[in-house]
């Protein structure tokens, strides 16, 4: 409990910079995602606002901004407002044990994928409270695909995790970093290929991003758990969806990518190099495949990727039993 | 960049220091801040529990279960277990508490079921006593048997040591709760298996 001020200013300090990032982070990737959609569909993508649609972004979010807040009839009010915050707060904790550069990580904790892991949980209950609370039917089956789907791919991803806490012998994000080398061949991602692919997978899944977007299908479900939400509410969603898949892809470079080392100088742009290029290969992804059928969502995860992980970990544990 | 924010850091660590000696010159030590700390969780749990037992309303009643969660997760961590304090949110908010909501989900907001009235007195009472028993069951036991408060300084307890203890010293009771764990797993799939005589494979 040696809590001292510094770490606390440090800790301070880095909620205020993560707050910045999770903005400046989801107007980029709008623009990113807009742009790339358009690249691959053939069209222009934003180009009216600003110098090739730069501004786009910006002025999308001053109109959110200034949107009137509607509430339904008949709904829960309470949770209906708790939903969208407890969607954001907790995502703020989550960026707290990411090593982003050497010495660029606001909370060394020895169970730094844990924390991460056990308030990604928060996540998934605002989005079923915001499904229930606002009393419509497409928020509903929406929650309810969110449910299914997030317990569902959050075993693989865990066990692909620990894959990696295996090899690593900790669960301390900053030495597992530390146990990877600069090159891509003494990345995580050479001796844990397996892993890594299941990784990704399940976290398009867990991020409910295309192909597996059942939860906000707009075909289907209008908006799906966040029908019904306007104005701050729809934005604080809209911000921390982007900011948890910041988050996955940021995890996923620190455990497979190597975090902040890379070839010739260490530091935080590696991080953040290998976390926009998975980022842009979520967003590839999303434009290039149709969306899944929900049985096939879930046959995907019980029937490939957890039989997967469980082998790839019994392999590891196998091997590391005997180089020991 | 990396040396800069060290530099600024180490350049800010001295002030810092100065200012918080003199900050702990005035401010209560640790004992008293652990006090406020337990209050504070005591508090969320209570608040949770009474919200849950008391509300007419199964998804308000959730959220307030969870709140409950969400202290105990506290409590593990004034005994400087955070794995422990990790584990019971992952487990006990991300799986069990969803897992509920899943049930519960298609009830209505304005509740028209058995739980929107309130519950008879007698239910009440005896639904109290069914509470009261493993107080009076454990309480004089801890209070008894238990470390005093301030006897006993906790460490943070090293993960690797609780696996080790997992597999060496407490290795009966690990396997016991393992087979406990098995057969409810087993259990429940064959429950699922009976409803569906004829599940269509795609």
């Amino acid at each position: 409990m040696a809590l001292s001020l510094v770490n606390f200013v440090v800790v301070i300090a880095a909620v205020l910079l993560i707050i910045g990032l999770m903005v400046v982070n989801a107007v980029i990737m709008v623009y990113a995602e807009r742009k790339t959609a358009g690249f691959i569909q053939r069209r222009p993508g934003p180009y009216e606002v600003g110098p090739w649609g730069t501004v786009q972004a910006i002025c999308d979010s001053m109109k959110l901004l200034g949107k009137q807040i509607f509430i339904p009839g008949n709904v829960d009010w309470i949770l209906f407002f708790a939903a969208p915050v407890l969607a954001f707060f907790p995502v703020l904790l989550l960026f707290l044990p990411i090593p982003f550069g050497p010495y660029l990580t606001a909370l060394k904790v020895d169970e730094g994928i844990l924390l991460i892991l056990a308030f990604a949980g928060f996540g998934v209950i605002s989005n079923i409270l915001a499904g229930w609370a606002s009393n419509n039917k497409y928020g509903l089956l929406g929650a309810a695909r969110a449910v299914s789907q997030s317990v569902a791919y959050e075993i693989p991803m865990i066990m692909a995790l620990l894959g990696v806490i295996f090899l690593t012998g900790s669960m301390n994000l900053t030495q597992i970093v530390e146990r990877q080398g600069a090159w891509p061949w003494q990345w995580n991602l050479a001796v844990q290929p397996l892993a890594f692919f299941i990784y990704v997978v399940s976290m398009v899944g867990e991020t409910n991003r295309a192909p597996f977007d059942l939860p906000e299908a707009e075909s289907e479900l209008t908006a799906g758990f966040h029908t019904e939400y306007s104005g701050m509410g729809f934005a604080l969603f809209f911000l921390s969806e982007y900011a948890n898949m910041l988050l996955v892809c940021c995890v996923c470079a620190t455990f497979f990518l190597g975090g902040w080392r890379g070839p010739f100088l260490d530091g935080f742009w590696w991080t953040f190099i290998k976390a926009y290029a998975l980022m842009m290969f979520i967003v590839w992804i999303r434009w290039t495949f149709p969306r899944v059928r929900f049985d096939q969502l879930l046959n995907i995860n019980w029937k490939w990727l957890l039989p997967l992980s469980i082998l790839n970990l019994w392999i590891t544990a196998v091997i590391l039993k005997f180089v020991d | 960049m990396d040396q800069i924010i060290t530099h600024f850091l180490a350049a800010l660590r001295a002030p810092l220091d100065a200012l918080e000696g003199l900050i702990a010159s005035w401010l209560p030590g640790q004992q008293v801040a652990a006090l406020v700390a337990f209050g504070v969780y005591v508090l969320i749990i209570l608040a949770g529990g009474l919200l849950a037992i008391g509300s007419r309303n199964l998804v308000r009643a959730m959220m307030g279960l969870i709140l409950t969660f969400l202290g105990v997760a506290g409590f593990y961590l004034l005994l400087a277990s955070p794995f422990l304090a990790f584990m019971q949110l992952l487990i006990y908010v991300g799986a069990v508490g969803v897992l509920v909501f899943f049930a519960i989900m298609l009830t209505k907001n304005n509740t028209q079921g058995e739980e929107a009235n309130l519950p008879k007195l007698s239910n009440g009472i005896l639904g109290f006593l069914a509470g009261l028993a493993p107080l009076v069951a454990l309480g004089p036991l801890i209070v008894l048997y238990g470390p005093k408060i301030g006897e006993k300084s906790y460490q943070a307890t090293d993960t690797a040591i609780l696996g080790r203890g997992l597999i060496t010293t407490d290795l009966v009771s690990f396997e016991l709760i393992s087979i406990i764990l098995l057969t409810a797993m087993a259990g429940g799939v064959f429950l699922a298996w009976r409803r569906r005589p004829q599940s269509r494979s795609n």
